[in-house]
């Protein structure tokens, strides 16, 4: 061991193991060192690969947004423009005045149907040209400028308008013979809608729209939105036209019954103002004429009890028909006094309650001699228990004895009267009918008035004032009944009248 | 602190103005008044608005803006004039100032203009914030702020709202006094004992791998990961660039840029104003180099979440500065700020921002807002240091108490 060459050997070959040591670890370490950087490499490249799928993740997001974005700002235009149709819809549908029509289209409304400018001009048949009814978004002058452009090419827009279809910016090909650059330029717009306004009569026109925002391009959707609107339009207009001739018929009938009304008040005053003068007159005449018949009836009194002497038989037969003739005119005096002071309401009526059977009975009796004279059958038919009646007890016997004398008078022998009575609808009614000769038709219509004696036979030979029925008829009515007559010539005559039930 | 708010929706500018101003003089309980914000929807913001309002409310300060619609606590209202009317306590100072022809002047030096107004007269007292209403259709309206923050302070709480129309992209104005303006900018800047709390949301989502811009300057974007800008889009969509152009409007409030800002909860988006030929894209907004950014993509659901969130933050911010808890019971108001993007996306629900921002805030704090081409705000995250920034399809609330 004490050899220095064996040493030198040993440290050689030391140094060569440790020479080959170095090198293997050196080795080995560029081995691991290589494979770390391929791992990175990897790494990296994947890293790489998903940022790329990501940014092409990113591409499909941004795409699908954008085109939902499209979707959803079109839609949302859509039912914007919808929502203004409608609302314009529903105030246009009410309105029925001309000039009010076009004052619903406001700019707020337009705005939300995607427009800012409107015209509406429609054609003046009689002034042969064409007039603005709605300008929004224009000055005044530019409102003159688009009058003037359409004035001078008004031919086209009378075609335009003719054709009934609405024509846009965008749709609008290019053989059409509206220039839709000039137009654009005009009615200082960068799109458009020209929709014809066709009420079925009356003036026809066009709507102009438009908006001079670059973004928006005019759709088929537009144009079909803006032809409703014009369709809504021209109905209103239509709409008003009908209610203005309805209007103003109405109003001239109204004017008319107006004047008619006036007539017949004016005409009823001067009636009444001649009844009243009538029977003012009819009284004081008849009070004038009672105090001299007085004196007659008295003269002749006097002179027929032969006080003041005897007279010769002729004399007195003479002066017996002097006599008879006073009294009848008293009767019609007396008669008439009665008449005019029902009339005038004069009459003091005592109305209180009455049994109907009791003054049908008295009546009835004190007829019933006349009746048994010219052998007529008198029949009471009452049904049941008649309620009571209100009235003025003499004035309503008045009546029985009247139309009850009446019936006699006009009934042959072998003849019937009937009265009848019976409750209807909160009065009674009562019927007096006979068998006798009737009574034209055409004389039913004046059988009240007074002194109208029909023309027939019976008339002839039997005296009569002519002031029974009218007097019997002021009676009824002064009791707030009602009389009237139903007859047939030969068969026999009804009268009936109704009176109020006691309350 | 007296706060009140008058509403017309007159048709008639002039009648409008009246009106509108007549109800916020009656709501009000006080003689002093030191401002009045209003807003407009564009069918009513007519020089005869601004005159009649200025002559009204006897010639108290006005700044305000047009927009696509008009926000109060009564909900949304497409057609319709908002006046807030002011009146500040004590130890609270107020100057208005605004900038015109910008174009002419550019954004940055307009900016420049703007702020040294503002800060004419208010160099020795405690600033809290500027808040500024500037045209929505100014191209480049990073530069503007940049500008006025040159001037303000790049970290000094700045937040504005862009003026906008009725998403035709015509014409938008700005109000200041009685007059009314478009190319041109008006603002305050408030300080002293004045508190606020500002909620700045919207509630898009990122989707899809990470880009990179790779070549940009202003507000255009012409290369994303080495390809033509509007690859990006052509590839998601599946729309070549003419589709695209057609379509533009819709996708690009649907499906805006958004560009990463590390430590910020939500990107930072950009809507897409035009397309060009050449495949590059010109934004509502700046963009940086490589910025790393994420197609976007946003929900009704989202965008309501984004509103709770914005009040929720503005309420905790303002509230938080407040040291005892009765305070509370002091009055506040807001403003909003809001894009056209989330009116266009929420239509008819957009009433319910109102719903949730009333609940948020509270039924008695009046809110008066816009609908804006662009809102600027700051960023929250420390490493931004609360430099304002132009933000698109945001909801902002701004809340105050004092």
């Amino acid at each position: 061991m004490d050899n220095p060459e064996v040493i030198l050997n040993i440290i050689t070959g030391s140094l060569k193991l440790i020479n080959i040591l170095a090198i293997a670890g050196m080795a080995i370490g560029l081995f691991f060192t290589i494979n770390k950087s391929r791992e990175l490499q990897k790494k990296s490249d994947k890293l790489t690969r998903s940022l790329e799928e990501m940014d092409g993740q990113a591409k499909l997001i941004v795409r699908t947004d954008m085109e939902l974005n499209k979707t959803q700002e079109e839609l949302d235009k859509k039912i914007s423009g919808l929502y203004a149709l409608q609302r314009l819809s529903r105030s246009l549908s009410t309105t029925l005045e001309e000039g009010q029509i076009f004052r619903r289209i406001t700019a707020s409304c337009l705005e939300e149907l995607g427009f800012e400018k409107a015209c509406v001009l429609l054609w003046h048949e009689k002034e042969n040209k064409f007039i603005i009814h709605l300008s929004i978004g224009y000055l005044e002058n530019e409102g003159h400028i688009i009058k003037s452009f359409i004035d001078s090419e008004q031919d086209k827009y009378l075609d335009l308008i003719k054709k009934e279809r609405a024509i846009s910016s965008t749709l609008l090909q290019q053989d059409s013979q509206i220039d839709k650059n000039k137009l654009s330029h005009i009615f200082k717009v960068n799109s458009f809608v020209i929709s014809p306004i066709l009420p079925k009569e009356g003036k026809k026109g066009f709507l102009f729209v438009g908006t001079d925002n670059l973004d928006v391009a005019v759709t088929a959707g537009d144009e079909e939105l803006i032809t409703i609107l014009t369709n809504q339009v021209g109905q209103a207009i239509e709409n008003a036209r009908l209610f203005e001739t309805t209007w103003k018929a109405q109003q001239e009938l109204e004017k008319k019954v107006e004047e008619r009304t006036h007539e017949l008040t004016l005409a009823l005053e001067e009636v009444k103002k001649n009844s009243k003068r009538k029977t003012d007159f009819i009284s004081s005449v008849s009070h004038e004429l009672r105090t001299p018949l007085t004196s007659i009836k008295g003269y002749a009194a006097i002179l027929l009890e032969e006080k003041l002497g005897k007279l010769p038989a002729p004399v007195k037969e003479r002066l017996a028909k002097i006599n008879l003739h006073s009294d009848e005119l008293v009767q019609m005096v007396n008669g008439l006094l009665d008449i005019a002071r029902i009339e005038s309401g004069r009459a003091v009526m005592k109305m209180e309650a009455q049994d109907l059977k009791d003054i049908v009975d008295k009546t009835a009796d004190l007829i019933m001699i006349q009746c048994k004279n010219k052998n007529v059958e008198l029949v009471t038919d009452l049904k049941g228990k008649l309620p009571a009646v209100t009235g003025d007890r003499t004035q309503l016997e008045r009546v029985f004895i009247n139309l009850l004398g009446n019936a006699v008078k006009f009934t042959p022998e072998k003849g019937k009267i009937t009265i009848r009575a019976q409750v209807k609808n909160n009065e009674v009614q009562v019927d007096i009918s006979d068998t006798g000769i009737g009574i034209p038709p055409d004389a039913l219509q004046s059988l009240f008035q007074e002194f109208y004696r029909v023309d027939n036979d019976v008339n002839q030979q039997v005296k009569g004032t002519g002031l029974g029925l009218s007097l019997v008829k002021h009676i009824i009515e002064a009791h707030k009944g009602k009389i009237w007559i139903e007859s047939s010539l030969g068969k026999g005559s009804t009268f009936s009248f109704t009176l109020p039930l006691m309350k | 602190m007296y706060i009140s708010v008058g509403l017309s929706t007159e048709k008639d500018p002039a009648m409008a103005a009246k009106e509108a101003a007549r109800l916020a003089i009656s709501n009000m309980h006080t003689e002093k008044t030191d401002l009045a914000i209003v807003f407009s929807s564009i069918d009513l913001a007519y020089p005869v608005t601004l005159k009649m309002l200025s002559s009204s409310l006897a010639h108290t300060p006005i700044i305000g803006a047009s927009g696509a619609a008009i926000i109060t606590n009564q909900g949304v209202f497409k057609h319709g004039l908002a006046v807030m009317l002011l009146s500040f306590p004590t130890g609270v100072s107020l100057n208005t100032a605004y900038t015109k022809d910008i174009k002419a002047k550019t954004s940055l030096n307009a900016g420049r203009e703007l702020g040294n107004k503002l800060l004419s007269g208010f160099r020795d007292m405690r600033r809290v914030i500027s808040v500024i209403f500037s045209d929505g259709l100014m191209d480049d309206g990073s530069n503007f702020i940049y500008g006025l923050q040159e001037r303000l302070g790049k970290s000094f709480p700045l937040a504005g709202a862009s003026a906008s129309d009725n998403m035709r992209f015509t014409r938008t104005y700005t109000f200041f006094n009685q007059e009314i303006f478009s190319d041109g900018s008006s603002g305050m800047i408030l300080g002293g004992r004045l508190n606020f709390g500002l909620g700045i949301k919207h509630g898009w989502n990122a989707l899809g791998k990470p880009r990179i811009v790779t070549k940009a300057a202003g507000n255009i974007v012409y290369e994303i990961d080495d390809r033509p800008a509007v690859k990006i889009y052509e590839g998601y969509l599946n729309r070549n660039i003419l589709e695209l152009k057609k379509e533009l409007k819709r996708i690009s409030v649907l499906y805006p840029i958004g560009i990463y800002l590390s430590g910020e909860e939500e990107y930072l988006l950009r809507n897409i104003l035009s397309i060009e030929d050449d495949g590059s894209m010109r934004l509502h907004g700046n963009i940086a180099e490589g910025s790393s950014i994420r197609l976007m993509i946003g929900t009704k659901e989202s965008c309501l979440n984004a509103t709770q969130q914005a009040t929720e933050e503005a309420k905790k911010a303002l509230y938080g500065q407040i040291a005892p808890l009765e305070k509370r019971k002091q009055r506040n108001f807001a403003l909003v700020f809001n894009s056209t993007s989330r009116y266009m996306l929420l239509k008819k629900d957009s009433d319910k921002e109102v719903d949730i921002i009333k609940e948020g805030l509270g039924s008695e704090t009046p809110f008066i807002g816009l609908y804006t081409y662009g809102e600027q705000a700051p960023l929250q995250a420390v490493s931004y240091q609360g430099q304002a920034y132009f933000h698109n399809q945001t909801i902002a609330i701004l809340a105050f108490g004092g």
